[in-house]
């Protein structure tokens, strides 16, 4: 009973943080939005009591997603819709 | 009766949320670059109370790993802004 106030702003979070990974133009800050995301999936997944999930949820969303986004938008462009 | 872990977590999820609040409205790429930084580390600490809380000894490694991999991100994230990438 008393765990449903955590799911509640956890969940609020992840919803707000999807939401924002869609508004930004900018897709640097995309990328930080996508990582809040991440994290807040991975917290969500240790209140659940799955604490191997959320270590490969952490491994994936924090380190590798992240440097191979960093990576990608280097060798693209930054701002959305400009074109290559 | 509510248990005092069970407070200070709430007390670091609402804080998590004012930082967010930050990522939201920055507006500048340091900005948010900084709250995300602020919610890794404000995480890491309420993982490690969530461990106490709810009793399991082996929660506390996944906190460990936690706080390995959110430095790698912040980490990418400063070299691209930064030029060296």
């Amino acid at each position: 009973m008393i765990e449903m106030i955590l799911h509640l702003i956890i969940l609020s979070g992840i919803i707000i943080s999807a939401g924002l990974v869609f508004a930004f133009r900018d897709l640097l800050s995309a990328a930080i939005a996508f990582a809040i995301f991440s994290f807040l999936l991975a917290i969500e997944f240790y209140i659940l009591q799955a604490p191997d999930v959320a270590l490969a949820e952490a491994a994936i969303g924090a380190g590798l997603t992240t440097a191979a986004f960093m990576i990608a938008i280097r060798g693209t462009v930054r701002r959305e819709g400009d074109g290559i | 009766m509510i248990d005092i872990f069970y407070a200070a977590i709430l007390a670091m999820l609402l804080l998590i949320l004012v930082a967010g609040i930050r990522l939201a409205i920055g507006p500048t790429i340091p900005d948010r670059v900084v709250a995300l930084d602020t919610i890794n580390t404000l995480m890491v600490g309420s993982m490690i109370l969530l461990a106490v809380y709810l009793g399991q000894t082996i929660f506390v490694d996944v906190a460990i790993v936690y706080a390995l991999l959110s430095f790698l991100g912040t980490l990418a994230i400063s070299k691209y802004i930064g030029g060296e990438l």
